[in-house]
């Protein structure tokens, strides 16, 4: 039956993720070895090859200080940065921290004003017993998907030049409160001219239409990377206990009331993007012989939007299925 | 000595937060033990070493550190909401706090967080101690009453509450002489969406990507376990309740607090 192979396939997955579960042995990630960094430091095997590092390793500590600030910043872009070290082709990312600039300025006038911050607090940081040092740099894009807009790309690719070893993190916090799962991508860019050997295949997430020619110019000139998190075992402890206090939370959210703005957003985005993929069809006709290239093209823009569509269905119904249906059965006499 | 708080102010914690100080205290923590080899021998014996920490100290390891450091929230009316933490340098044995330290990144906390300003101090342990009160007095300069968070980082499998406290100051007349001591409050876990979702995400480790069908069966999972939770607690209160109307159990006034956003559900 589906419910059993399904079970099975959630299981299945559960049980590799529990495998990782961190015993105290597994602290040492946690340790920071000064000269084994320099070390690497001086190496640069990252210079011969522009795909070298492959993943990233994010702590408990850092991810829940990157979704707050991104998400006290509404619909504001806001950024901050990354301390980490690496390991192998893997960058591991222990902390992160806001900077006080906002996305309505250039970059350029940002990058002053954010080194002296930078200074200030790693100088503190280095004092107070954390010892990393800069790996990247994140920002938010509220409600428009985890990818590098142009500006983006440039600003990486520049760090890519002088910082390196960096990472660039996106955060959508809209998305993450009205999906339920956190929204986050990590990326390097290619350095100029290069092509990479093969397309690699991304998941499909949806880009609301004035921000799609952005993506499109530039989604060839970055890869993204894979993240896995770790913790600590006090803050599996922790984190277990605090389960018991949070449950009332979990029961009581109401992912449907905070994000109205962004849903009706979304809609009035697919509405457009039916009224474009409308337009092109009845210009592909007024065409004497309609080449069948076009009426491909038209079937991809059509399924792009059925399946926008779903996805906003899906989290409606998550939203009506957890707080009306649920509570309403458990809490009718 | 930690008798009840009657202050009246109702305190709540961010998750934020001690996620912070258990990073903290394990980041030193690693520090101070031997560092990682790569044969397999000597990370057996790292983890003894880290074991050994965790259940108390041997004489000859290493006691576990204290880690110290300020709380930072907002203060409503009655509402004390801590919001977010850092660092401090405190010197234990000269009993020093290091000023500037705490000015520099008050100041760089300020320009991020300009909401946000200094609650109280926040150390690890199993217990509040007479030399704990010297350091709540040196803050007693930022904010007349700070908080005592305390946190004990000994993980014990058969603990079922969370083993966070938090520690008020009164001034109390003992044998005639007035003296501050600490006493216990209360406080309840409060959490905004976003941070709820990442704390979800972190504790049960649930894979990030995937189709409609794994997201549905993450969520699924987790209100599921909530009202399992729920289920439980009930259970216990009817238990209690029967074996008060058998006369076996004591009566009690069994105060019921629902805390759901029953004003988001018409009913």
């Amino acid at each position: 039956m589906d419910s059993a192979i399904a079970q099975k396939t959630w299981e299945l997955e559960n049980n590799i993720l529990t495998v990782e579960t961190p015993d105290p042995s597994s602290d040492s990630i946690f340790y920071y070895d000064e000269a084994a960094q320099a070390k690497f430091q001086q190496e640069k095997p990252w210079a011969n090859d522009p795909h070298y590092f492959k993943r990233v390793k994010i702590s408990a500590l850092a991810l829940l200080k990157m979704v707050v600030h991104a998400r006290s910043g509404g619909t504001i872009e806001v950024m901050g940065l990354m301390q980490g070290k690496t390991d192998g082709d893997a960058i591991i990312v222990m902390d992160a921290f806001a900077l006080p600039v906002e996305g309505t300025e250039t970059r350029v006038n940002a990058q002053a004003d954010a080194y002296e911050y930078m200074v200030d607090y790693s100088q503190t940081n280095k004092q107070a017993g954390r010892l990393e040092n800069v790996v990247g740099w994140y920002h938010s894009h509220p409600g428009y998907g985890c990818w590098l807009s142009g500006i983006d790309v440039s600003t990486q690719m520049l760090n890519q030049q002088f910082q390196e070893p960096f990472l660039a993190v996106v955060i959508d916090p809209t998305r993450t409160v009205s999906a339920g799962k956190v929204e986050i991508g990590a990326f390097r860019t290619y350095p100029e001219g290069y092509k990479p050997p093969d397309d690699p295949i991304s998941e499909y997430q949806t880009i609301p239409l004035n921000k799609i020619e952005d993506f499109g110019v530039h989604c060839k000139q970055y890869y993204a990377l894979d993240i896995t998190y770790f913790k600590s075992s006090l803050d599996c402890h922790l984190l277990d206990l605090l389960w018991n206090k949070y449950w009332v939370n979990t029961l009581s959210s109401s992912p449907l009331l905070g994000n109205g703005d962004y849903v009706a957003g979304q809609i009035s985005d697919l509405a457009e993007k039916l009224e474009q993929a409308e337009n092109q069809l009845a210009h592909s006709r007024i065409g004497p012989l309609g080449p069948p290239r076009k009426k491909l093209q038209e079937e991809s823009q059509l399924a792009k939007i059925t399946r926008d569509s779903a996805k906003i269905t899906v989290e409606q119904v998550h939203g009506l299925m957890s707080q009306v249906t649920l509570l309403f059965q458990i809490f009718r006499t | 000595m930690a008798s009840s708080s009657s202050s009246g102010l109702t305190f709540k914690l961010h998750p934020l937060v001690i996620v912070n100080i258990s990073d903290h205290y394990t980041r030193v923590k690693s520090q101070l033990s031997l560092p990682p080899s790569l044969t397999s021998t000597s990370s057996a014996a790292t983890s003894n070493n880290n074991n050994n920490n965790s259940n108390g100290g041997e004489n000859n390891q290493n006691p576990p550190p204290r880690v110290y450091g300020c709380v930072i929230g907002v203060q409503r009316g009655r509402t004390v909401e801590i919001f977010n933490s850092f660092e401090l340098i405190y010197d234990p044995s000269t009993r020093s706090l290091d000023r500037s330290f705490l000015e520099k990144k008050q100041e760089l906390y300020k320009k991020v967080f300009p909401h946000f300003y200094v609650l109280g101090w926040y150390s690890t342990g199993s217990d509040a101690q007479e030399s704990d009160m010297h350091f709540h007095k040196a803050l007693m300069d930022i904010n007349e009453s700070p908080l005592y968070v305390l946190l004990n980082p000994a993980i014990n499998p058969a603990q079922k509450d969370l083993p966070v406290t938090i520690y008020e100051s009164e001034l109390h007349v003992i044998d005639g002489v007035p003296q501050l001591i600490f006493v216990r409050s209360s406080y309840t876990i409060e959490t905004v969406e976003a941070e709820r979702i990442s704390v979800d995400h972190v504790a049960h480790l649930k894979p990030s990507g995937g189709s409609a069908a794994t997201q549905l069966a993450a969520q699924l999972t987790g209100i599921h376990s909530a009202i399992k939770m729920l289920n439980s607690r009930i259970r216990v209160l009817h238990q209690y309740l029967v074996g008060m109307q058998k006369g076996i159990c004591p009566f009690l006034v069994i105060v019921v607090q629902i805390k759901f956003s029953w004003n988001y559900v018409n009913i």
